[in-house]
């Protein structure tokens, strides 16, 4: 019986488990609204790369 | 999606060992960072904690003066060992498992097992920018100051890639990959100015850090900037 195996039998953690946990997906992106953005960048000091993005402006001409 | 018991012991073990790891790197007293198990079955679950926590586990003894304690390398090594990557693993798994023995060699001569040859990049090349942020996000252990790879290489030839990647990490609160991505952009040549890589850490830790794994990869991202012997 290979090492892998008995340790599997002891803990219960297998190597799929092990491998699930060394390539996991991309977790779903949570999004706030602009103000909750530039609220929590204000909280933070000096952390501005949060501000929500410039307001849109006409275009000239 | 529904995680097994056996997952959500395994993702409590890790969440220890980043949070030892942690303390360890703050110079905390924190001294040995792999859990004691109580029984063999505790401990060995640490031992799988430490084949998915990765290099790293011994990230602390790499940055402290002084070498880390034998019995840590030992359980590290064990890691090593007992969890190889499957034939048909992820090339994650793969880099994860070259990452540890590449820091097993530096720390333990004795460990020469196996050959030493570096997985591909294959799944990489030419990878889009947000794919590409995620992949090098979970092989964050692999960011360590002066110590090459290809996955380093390659990831040096897209500072860019990376760095809009952390942007839009941060943008969707993914602070593990924010955390990761930022990590790899304190040793990139060419990342650009206007990214806001120090003040983006100091927000991933504020917004992230209930979180240890996040922690860890700021610690480690700051010892890189700061340029200590990591």
């Amino acid at each position: 019986m290979r090492s892998e195996q008995i340790t599997e039998e002891l803990t219960g953690v297998k190597s799929a488990d092990i491998e699930a946990a060394l390539d996991p997906v991309e977790a779903d992106g949570v999004y706030r609204d602009s103000r909750q953005c530039a609220a929590a960048a204000l909280l933070s000091g000096a952390a501005k790369l949060l501000l929500s993005p410039p307001t849109p402006r006409p275009k000239k001409g | 999606m529904e995680q097994s018991g056996t997952s959500t012991r395994l993702q409590a073990a890790v969440q220890g060992l980043a949070s030892g790891v942690v303390s360890a790197l703050r110079g905390g007293d924190h001294p040995h960072v792999v859990p004691a198990g109580d029984g063999a079955e505790a401990g060995d679950l640490a031992l799988a904690a430490v084949r998915v926590l990765g290099a790293d586990a011994l990230l602390p003894g790499l940055v402290r003066p002084t070498p880390p304690d034998p019995a840590e390398v030992a359980v590290f090594r064990k890691a090593v060992e007992a969890y190889p990557p499957r034939p048909d693993a992820a090339p994650t798994v793969r880099w994860s498992h070259w990452g540890m023995t590449r820091a097993l060699r530096r720390l333990d001569p004795s460990f020469l097992p196996g050959p030493s040859a570096e997985p591909d990049t294959g799944w990489l090349e030419g990878a889009g920018w947000q794919y590409l942020t995620h992949q090098l996000a979970v092989l964050a252990p692999l960011a360590v100051p002066g110590e090459e790879c290809a996955v380093s290489a390659l990831a040096a030839r897209r500072p860019v890639d990376v760095a809009r990647g952390f942007v839009r990490a941060v943008r969707r609160r993914d602070w593990r990959q924010a955390a990761g991505a930022g990590r790899w952009l304190t040793l990139l040549p060419g990342v650009p100015d206007t990214v806001g890589l120090e003040a983006g850490l100091d927000f991933v830790e504020l917004m992230g850090g209930q979180d240890p794994l996040v922690v860890l990869q700021v610690q480690a991202a700051r010892a890189a900037r700061t340029g200590a012997p990591v």
